[in-house]
């Protein structure tokens, strides 16, 4: 049923003067429809007024009717019990309680947000260097034990390399045989995986450990400074070095050649969208590897600045987002550097990596249960959130497939439109920098020759930035930073030609020049 | 000082917010011209703006809707006086009280129904009572302004007080009917009478099945709440005439239940009725010094943040994006792992905007200030006033932002808008100064001469049926000023839609083109609710500034006004004309649309308005100087650049600063002599210089001199004012018989046009050279070249040079004469 009713309505004019048909529905102006009668049909104007009146007087008539015809009906019928009147009381109860807060459940804020709402407060107070602090030294100990771990490992390989070799050499002699040689690799194998699940069991009760210490000390000294308005310094603990012996080493750390070489070729540019109202956005292409983008130089002892960056930023409407590219299966070994970065250091805010995977696991299973498919396709993707890596909050797993490795895909590549909704939950969810690869590709290749990469990022450059226009009528936030990614093996000359080719795309901004007279 | 503070302190001009979540669009689907779908809030954003025009004395006047984030949408509203729901299990209410309210609410809802508004939030709590026992009702748009429901997720309704029918019609049935509201009212009443909250305990479930119950009631349904409520013995002891009119609200079948009408006419509300105020001025409509909208404007200058009174008081809440994010989206549209989002629900409470910041900012102001108009001859009294508040050297967006300095124009303008059209002279002197925003829409109307009966010639217009040019039309309006909320939402659109069909329409000597939407949406945007005045200013617009340039052949036009910028350019800045020139950057590869738009193209709205400000207090020559203005501004990168980059600047024009615009277009308007930018193409009734185009200067002409013509009026009146430099290149023999007064004698033949270099005229070159703000005129008879000369003085950058047109000759009628008789030849 609709609002407006549409209907002809036969006019009989007073004077007998003439009988005209007019459709008229609900939003009709009808003083409007009036002179456009008087016009065609030569109606009087002395008309106009009972013209008016016989047409508001017919619709309101219509109006009416037709409402008490459906009504009574339907009164009609819940009297006599030909509707289930019990299920509609259900249907209007269900959608009260679940749309409004009056009736809805009465929710409280919870752990995650009173804990975020402690740490944004803290972090943005003079306990920051403390904080901060700690959360270094808690990753060093992390760092230090992971670097343990696969040392002891490797070590135990090593070992058993050799042994397997001296076995597999006197397998001529009478005391070696095949069967034994398998005995041995199963024990290899099981002494192996013990040893990797007991260390890695290890890690994880010390991160827990540390999780659990550092959040009840977030939540202690909020406590003692809203009482006092002092910060206490934190205990020194079992789980991490002292923090007086670190915070001796007060060396200031920079910049170092190492951080330099990691983005070989970079260019910046203000760019500017819209016709009339012109809306700015930072555009920055750059070569690195994905991985160093998002690990931290382990080599410094002071909390790096990066991550007083995402800090800062955690829990507030300015996120940072990563674009990463995997293949169908969640948590996959296309991404095991990911993971293992990831792992570095403890994750005091969100579950830890394994533990995101697996809920994003269950619910893609549940999902795709009735579906025909098992598997992700290309284009979709999932989010993983993060504390502990440098400028990254957010990475967005998305799903490709080798297709994406031929030349001609256009703008309706299922990986293309997967980018647009990418960028529809950052508009959604204030991610206001994000970070695309920005051919699609992490490794330069045989097939991807200057055409290729070039045609490429001409696509995802037009695409990324059609999205961008059409993000501004979404009414969220605005993508303020956007870093495009390119494989590191690509050579300056090509850079050059694909940093070339940005402002005839994107209107890049002319400079201010101040003049100094 | 306390009719003063009842000025301001008036009881009615109270404010609360309330706010909620329009619906988000499901998947990623396109509307039907496959242009992205118009978010929900916008929709409802460009709904709710008709609620504001609605003013009546039991309505609470809807003030401002605000688009947060999110698709959030906050409505401002009057808010004044204690819900009804406040009175109950109270003394304060009796039946004469009762039945006044019963007559205040139909009457508010008898205005509703006019406008086809159908209410659905009709409840006790909804309804406020004022200190003078006078009702308003508060939040009746919301049902209108969502669509009916359509653009949210939560039902609107008051639970206990939704018609059975409208229950039985299901959630997600959009129709409709005043009716229901009028069940509405019967169970209000039926509170009000048992003095207590209905059905107080119950829970959500039991109380729709109550109310459905009552379907079954055999006989009356209020006296059935009363028995249920223990309280049969109020039913009984009722007036017939309220436990009737009760009765007949509460009317199972919508059939039988009456109409607010019918109710209306009832006996029982003869005596409420007011009696029709006598001797109002048919002539002039009631005047209020200010309004809540003036008020409600003030406070926001004042510091008033609704969104952050909203968040103060807890009904905004948020939490960090982070933790809400889902875990996976799949190419199907479908989002996985997302929680419910628990601050998205809709929260009915209201939020009461504290005014005391504006109190105190406002209290030293005299309560003379709020009678500007009133003149006062006794020095004692004007001496012990304050001076006036003035901040008129500020720059103009920082006035804008000024709440005082709001204050008191605010209060002006609307004076002299009141005795429009007898004030115009008034209001274009005050507009000079500046123009209040919260009026530009009037003033505009004002200064563009529309006349009082627009809205009748608007509703003459035919503008549904079909013409060819719809389909332009239709391609054009979503890429109109997008970034305004107004401007594109669906109302928005429909409504521009209509006054362009009106404009083509009402002019079949013009075809539209592309742009007049751009020109529209300034006024669109400043009378969106008045259609009609946005056309009456768009049709008084256009014949002043763009008289024939929507012709089907309109070459002619452009040429003109094209080939008269750039002897403008010429005439104040010789060195970016020679460039421009000799780059061969004409102005047909950039101005078209500057001018045929009068900017509204290249700027956005809040930068056109600022302009508008001024040109629609100039002539018709006046854009060409805010050409002339923008190029000065990108002067330094022009002069630096060459054809290539010259395009590839003007193909999106560089943010340029408005406000230096106005100041340096007015300023080259003001010292430009009129005839220099005189068209032959310009409208009539402006043409007040006789027999310039008494030789018709061909475009050809145009074009081909580069130096523009002066009439000879223009330099009677610049010699007599000693601004002026006159040139005289006739040979000495005639210079020496007659001359003008301090006139040089250059003789044309005297010069050698090889290098652009001033010496080459003899010692008068250095006069030029010094030469800063004079006119430059060049006299010559119609045997010399009025063309090679000129031209060489602009080569060597002398500005202001222009040609006198006519020759000499013109000069001899002139009387009183300017001319003499030099003593000696010069030689």
């Amino acid at each position: 049923m609709e609002t407006t009713i549409a209907q002809n309505i036969c006019l009989n004019l007073p004077l007998g003067f003439t009988e005209v048909e007019v459709n008229v529905s609900n939003d009709t102006n009808i003083e409007e429809l009036i002179y456009i009668l008087i016009n065609d049909n030569k109606v009087p104007v002395y008309l106009e007024k009972e013209c008016y009146k016989e047409i508001e007087k017919h619709l309101r008539d219509h109006v009416d009717n037709n409402y008490n015809l459906v009504t009574d009906k339907i009164i009609q019928d819940a009297k006599s019990n030909t509707i289930d009147v019990e299920e509609i009381i259900k249907e209007w109860e269900k959608m009260i309680r679940e749309e409004t807060a009056e009736f809805g459940e009465k929710v409280c804020a919870s752990d995650e947000e009173l804990f975020a709402l402690a740490y944004h407060k803290l972090v943005h107070s003079p306990a920051l260097e403390t904080m901060l602090q700690l959360e270094h030294t808690y990753a060093q100990t992390i760092r230090h034990r992971v670097d343990e771990r696969d040392r002891q490992i490797k070590s135990l390989s090593d070992i058993q390399t050799d042994e397997m070799t001296k076995a597999v050499d006197r397998l001529e002699d009478e005391d070696m045989n095949e069967r034994k040689i398998n005995e041995i690799a199963a024990r290899h194998f099981e002494d192996h995986s013990f040893l990797r699940v007991q260390l890695t069991s290890e890690l994880e009760t010390l991160k827990e450990a540390q999780r659990r210490e550092y959040r009840e000390w977030i939540m202690q000294i909020l406590e003692q400074n809203q009482a006092k308005g002092s910060l206490p310094t934190p205990k020194s603990s079992p789980l991490s070095p002292s923090l007086s012996t670190v915070m001796s080493f007060r060396e200031p750390c920079g910049f170092d050649n190492d951080l330099q070489n990691l983005y070989l070729n970079e260019e910046s540019f203000t760019i500017h969208l819209g016709s009339q109202l012109k809306q700015m956005h930072n555009i920055r292409v750059l070569t690195a590897d994905v991985i160093d983008l998002c690990s931290i130089n382990e080599t410094c002892l002071e909390p790096t600045p990066q991550l007083l960056q995402t800090s800062l930023a955690l829990y507030s409407n300015d996120l940072s987002g990563l674009v990463l590219l995997t293949d169908p299966v969640v948590g996959t070994w296309f991404t095991t550097g990911f993971s293992s970065i990831c792992q570095r250091s403890t994750e005091f805010h969100f579950p830890h990596i394994e533990d995101q995977y697996e809920a994003i696991n269950n619910v893609i299973k549940n999902h795709l249960k009735d579906g025909n498919s098992k598997l992700l396709q290309p284009g979709d993707f999932y989010i993983t959130r993060h504390s502990n890596l440098p400028e990254v909050h957010v990475v967005f797993h998305m799903v490709t497939d080798d297709r994406l490795k031929s030349a001609d895909i256009n703008s309706r590549n299922a990986v293309i439109l997967g980018l647009r909704s990418i960028l529809k939950v950052a508009c959604s969810y204030d991610i206001t920098s994000l970070t695309i690869p920005l051919l699609l590709q992490y490794e330069m290749t045989e097939e991807m020759t200057v055409a290729w990469c070039t045609k490429r990022a001409e696509l995802v450059f037009k695409c990324v930035k059609g999205f961008m226009i059409e993000m501004a009528s979404w009414g969220g936030s605005d993508l303020k930073n956007l870093q495009f990614l390119l494989p590191r093996g690509l050579s300056h000359e090509v850079f050059q030609s694909l940093t070339a080719m940005l402002p005839s795309i994107f209107k890049v901004s002319n400079p201010l020049i101040l003049k100094s007279t | 000082m306390d009719i003063q503070k009842s000025l301001l302190h008036n009881p009615q001009f109270q404010f609360g917010a309330i706010t909620f979540f329009a619906k988000q669009h499901k998947g990623d689907t396109c509307g039907s011209n496959g242009l992205p779908l118009t978010p929900n809030s916008i929709t409802v954003y460009g709904r709710a703006q008709l609620l504001k025009i609605i003013e009546n004395p039991y309505l609470c006047q809807y003030i401002d809707i605000i688009r947060g984030k999110h698709e959030r949408t906050v409505v401002v509203s009057q808010y004044c006086g204690k819900p009804l729901t406040a009175c109950l299990n109270t003394d304060n209410l009796n039946v004469d009280n009762i039945k006044k309210i019963a007559y205040q609410i139909l009457k508010g809802l008898e205005e509703l129904q006019k406008r086809n508004i159908v209410n659905r939030n009709l409840s006790t709590e909804n309804v406020l009572l004022m200190e003078d026992n006078n009702i308003k009702v508060f939040n009746y748009g919301l049902y209108y302004m969502t669509g009916n429901g359509q653009y949210v997720a939560f039902p609107v309704m008051s639970v206990l007080y939704t018609a059975p029918e409208v229950y039985l019609s299901k959630p997600s049935s959009t129709y409709s009917h005043p009716k229901g509201d009028i069940w509405s009212l019967g169970i209000i009443l039926a509170e009000l009478v048992i003095n207590k909250p209905l059905w107080n305990s119950l829970k959500l479930g039991q109380i729709i099945r109550k109310i459905m119950s009552l379907l079954t009631a055999n006989g009356s349904v209020f006296e059935r709440i009363t028995r249920e409520h223990n309280c049969y013995e109020k039913y009984s002891e009722l007036p017939a005439d309220l436990k009737d009119l009760i009765n007949s609200c509460l009317t199972v079948y919508p059939s039988n239940r009456p109409s607010v009408q019918d109710l209306l006419k009832r006996e029982i509300f003869n005596n409420i009725a007011p009696s029709p105020m006598k001797t109002k001025s048919k002539v002039c409509k009631p005047f209020q010094n200010f309004t809540i909208m003036e008020f409600y404007h003030w406070w926001q200058l004042a510091g008033g943040d609704v969104l952050l009174e909203l968040k103060k008081q807890g009904l905004i809440r948020t939490s960090p994006p982070i933790l809400s994010l889902p875990k996976a989206v799949l190419m199907d549209g479908n989002i996985l792992g997302l929680e419910r989002n628990f601050n998205l629900l809709y929260d009915p409470k209201v939020v009461l905007m504290p005014l005391d910041t504006l109190y105190r900012r406002f209290s030293h102001i005299p309560l003379s200030s709020y009678y500007p108009l009133i003149h006062i001859n006794s020095d004692i009294i004007k001496k012990s006033e304050p001076p006036q508040y003035d901040a008129s050297n500020l720059p103009l967006v920082i006035r804008e932002k000024d709440p005082e300095y709001q204050f008191h124009r605010t209060i002006l303008m609307r004076r002299l808008l009141h005795g429009y059209p007898f004030t115009r002279n008034l209001i274009i002197k005050e507009s000079e100064k500046d123009i209040p925003p919260l009026l530009r829409g009037n003033i505009w109307a004002a200064l563009l001469h529309v006349k009082g009966d627009y809205e009748k010639e608007y509703a003459k217009i035919d503008k549904t049926t079909p013409t060819p040019t719809d389909r332009q039309i239709e391609v054009d309006i979503p890429r109109c000023h997008q970034y305004n909320e107004l401007l594109s939402s669906s109302v928005g659109h429909n409504k521009l839609k209509r006054i362009l069909k009106a404009w083509v329409s009402k002019n079949s000597q013009y075809v539209y083109w592309q742009g007049l939407d751009s020109l529209t949406a300034p006024f669109l945007y400043l009378n969106f609710n008045d259609e009609a005045k946005a056309f009456a200013c768009l049709s008084s617009f256009i014949p002043l500034y763009l008289h024939n340039f929507f012709l089907k052949d309109n070459a002619a036009v452009i040429q003109e006004y094209l080939a008269k910028f750039m002897q403008l350019i010429s005439f104040h800045d010789p060195t970016l004309a020679n460039h421009l020139h000799n780059i061969n950057f004409i102005p047909e590869l950039f101005a078209i649309p500057w001018f045929l738009t009068m900017f509204s193209h290249v700027f956005p709205l809040h930068k056109i308005l600022h302009l508008w400000d001024k040109l629609i207090l100039g002539d018709s020559s006046f854009p060409l100087h805010v050409g002339l203005s923008i190029l000065t501004q990108l002067r330094e990168t022009l002069l630096n650049s060459g054809f290539n980059e010259c395009i590839l600047l003007f193909s999106d024009l560089p943010e340029v600063d408005i406000e230096q615009c106005v100041t340096s277009s007015l300023k080259s308007y003001n010292i430009t002599p009129r005839s220099i930018t005189y068209r032959k193409h310009q409208n009539e009734n402006e043409k007040n210089i006789e027999n310039m185009d008494e030789m018709g200067i061909t475009v050809q002409e145009l074009n081909r001199e580069r130096c523009p013509r002066i009439h000879f009026t223009d330099v009677v009146k610049l010699v007599n004012e000693e601004k002026a430099i006159i040139i005289d290149i006739r040979n000495p023999t005639q210079f020496s018989r007659y001359a003008v007064r301090g006139s040089l004698n250059i003789p044309f033949s005297s010069v050698t046009f090889g290098s652009p270099v001033l010496e080459s005229i003899g010692p008068h070159g250095a006069t030029l050279k010094n030469n800063t703000e004079k006119v430059v005129v060049v006299v010559g008879t119609e045997d010399t070249d009025l063309e090679l000369f000129p031209k060489f003085l602009l080569e060597c950058k002398v500005s202001r040079v222009c040609v006198l047109h006519g020759g000499f000759n013109v000069l001899l009628p002139v009387s009183p004469t300017i001319l003499y008789t030099p003593n000696s030849p010069i030689l």
